[in-house]
């Protein structure tokens, strides 16, 4: 179904003027406040090298790297929540984010494995599906015992992480504490360039299956009488899920809570019958940039987690989604 | 109504099964081209499951089912889409979905990367909307219409695949009379536009009324076959359901007319 879908295009636009905006202040607002102009001078090269320094150097790697990480959360959210037919069965509910940690902490405290953490965090994303999966038996990705199944892996692979850093000398496990909560500063410049490669490749698979995706929110039979591949349909947005997953997880750890909130809003703004798999990835970005600006400034020159603030703002947002009654009222 | 060109579906010896039970063995049928073809029989007798098989739904453990002579699953999804369409049991639909979106769905098979919202596409729905009498409520939230509204709707969408073929599975259940009425007329109508048209039916007068050709289920298996004022008599009814009745006809329309329905252990 492609009509020429105003209210869609309005919000998307809408989404990215805001992601704009968050982008400009991620950039201008810290220790060194900046102001737009500043900014913009910067970013084409016409500023000092203090403020060429930090807006280039520091603030712009790190923006970018929020930009692209609550994109692919947010898109794989809104992909598993397509697939399962449940808003609540976003990876991270269903332990595909502990289960990347569990598998990058353990390639980072090293126990003689030396993959690099995308790598690693990809083949836990997959295995703890692959578990869920052969787990939830013939009923595939629909129904409950998939999303439960999915959280007691969840739950192994997270104390599986809190055993791996126990274990190891202190140093070690400080090190990759934040990045164990959520958060934009245990990067690695290799991770998110390999995190760009598979959103661009991820981004346009989706598009080339938006159509199919699209009336897999009907039931199964409604699905098939309109010539959709059911199975190939699944299991192409489930690999895309996992790896957008995996491979956010191994710049940012599990901020499991972007996936679902990003998704609810995008849902909310844009017209009904559509996954809408852009303005998803919009929210995320802004989420992500906003939470991460959020908890570099606030307690400043402390640092909270990204992940951390996630958790603080998206909870009661969470909550107020889930309890309040359904808003479409007749037309 | 643009002319649509036909299409055969038959059954050729279909064995259907859930997991390992089989519901249904060894069954043939071929749909009539151009007439309503109700499949009746008791709860559970396999008449769904006989329905969702001719629609590729249920993949048939055996046997084979026939789409203008190839099997079915061996056809592309989409080529199969815009020969058959289905109105299957659970119809739900996405929160705030309206009608208008749900009918547009239903030009998807006719669509392609490149090959957006056409002239033909805008057409096609516009001739559903209309058989289907819904034009006024395009822009009407699915979940705010009545229950024979939403039925329409979903024929319409149906109507939109402009598909050779219909398969119907109960249309009209959980439906009350008014509301019935107006559905079994939109299929006729459709019929007579030269659509071949399948449809399960609970209720044997209904099926009597507004089919051409019947198909008896029972435990399944395919009990008798054939007009309905042919094969519909009081031994059918009492094989078919268990009870006693005897047989008038509609002063009215002519066809078969249960009356005195009882219990058959009551005698």
């Amino acid at each position: 179904m492609t009509l020429p879908d105003k209210r869609t295009t309005i919000t998307n636009i809408a989404l990215f003027v805001v992601m704009l905006a968050a982008i400009t202040a991620s950039l201008a607002i810290g220790t060194l406040q900046l102001t737009p102009t500043e900014v913009a001078l910067a970013l084409a090269g016409q500023a000092d090298p203090m403020t060429d320094l930090v807006v280039n150097q520091l603030r712009l790697d790190r923006t970018l790297a929020g930009l692209l990480t609550g994109a692919a959360l947010a898109m794989a959210g809104c992909l598993m929540q397509t697939l399962a037919r449940n808003r609540l069965a976003t990876p991270g509910i269903i332990g595909i984010d502990n289960a990347a940690t569990a598998f990058a902490v353990a390639s980072v405290v090293g126990i003689g494995v030396s993959l690099a953490p995308s790598t690693m965090a990809l083949t836990g994303a997959a295995v703890a599906t692959a578990l869920a999966f052969g787990l939830a038996g013939a009923k595939g990705t629909r129904g409950y015992r998939f999303i439960v199944a999915g959280i007691g892996i969840g739950a192994i692979a997270g104390s599986a992480t809190q055993v791996l850093l126990s274990r190891v000398a202190i140093d070690t496990a400080n090190a990759a504490y934040p990045w164990t909560v959520g958060s934009l500063n245990a990067r690695s410049d290799q991770s998110v360039l390999v995190l760009a490669v598979g959103l661009g490749i991820g981004y346009l698979a989706l598009m080339g299956i938006s159509r199919a995706l699209n009336t897999l929110q009907f039931s199964d039979p409604v699905a098939i009488a309109l010539g959709t591949r059911l199975r190939s349909t699944r299991v192409l947005g489930l690999g895309l899920s996992v790896l957008l997953t995996g491979l956010a997880v191994s710049v940012c750890g599990p901020v499991g809570l972007i996936a679902l909130l990003a998704p609810e809003l995008a849902r909310t703004l844009c017209r009904p019958g559509k996954v809408p798999l852009t303005a998803s990835a919009l929210a995320g970005a802004t989420f992500m940039v906003t939470a991460d600006l959020l908890g570099r400034t606030l307690f400043s020159p402390l640092e909270v987690p990204v992940g951390i603030i996630t958790a603080i703002i998206g909870s009661p947002y969470l909550l107020w989604i889930l309890l309040r009654p359904s808003q479409r009222s007749p037309t | 109504m643009s002319p649509t060109k036909t299409s055969t579906l038959a059954a050729d010896a279909i064995t259907l099964a859930h997991r390992r039970f089989i519901v249904a063995e060894n069954l043939s049928v071929a749909l009539p081209p151009g007439r309503v073809t109700a499949i009746v029989g008791p709860n559970g007798c396999g008449k769904s499951t006989l329905l969702n098989g001719l629609a590729r739904i249920h993949t048939p453990a055996q046997g084979s089912v026939l789409l203008d002579g190839k099997d079915i699953h061996t056809l592309p999804s989409r080529e199969v889409a815009r020969k058959l369409a289905l109105l299957p049991q659970d119809n739900t639909a996405p929160e705030g979905l309206t009608v208008g979106d749900l009918v547009r769905f239903g030009r998807q098979p006719h669509q392609g990367w490149m090959k957006q919202w056409s002239r033909e596409d805008q057409r096609a729905y516009d001739e559903a909307m209309t058989a289907a009498d819904m034009e006024q409520l395009a822009d009407r939230a699915l979940d705010t219409l009545s229950g024979g509204q939403r039925q329409r709707a979903w024929i319409a969408m149906a109507v939109a695949q402009q598909t050779p073929l219909l398969l119907l599975d109960e249309p009209t259940s959980a439906l009350d009379l008014g509301h019935q009425i107006e559905v079994f007329e939109l299929i006729r109508e459709l019929s007579a536009q030269g659509k071949t048209i399948a449809m399960v039916v609970h209720d044997l007068p209904s099926a009597c009324r507004y089919s051409d050709h019947m198909v008896a289920m029972k435990a399944g298996e395919i009990i008798r076959e054939g007009a309905p004022a042919e094969i519909v008599s009081p031994e059918l009814v009492e094989q078919l359901y268990g009870v006693h009745c005897e047989l008038t006809h509609d002063p009215a329309t002519g066809s078969p007319l249960l009356i005195n329905v009882r219990r058959a252990s009551a005698r």
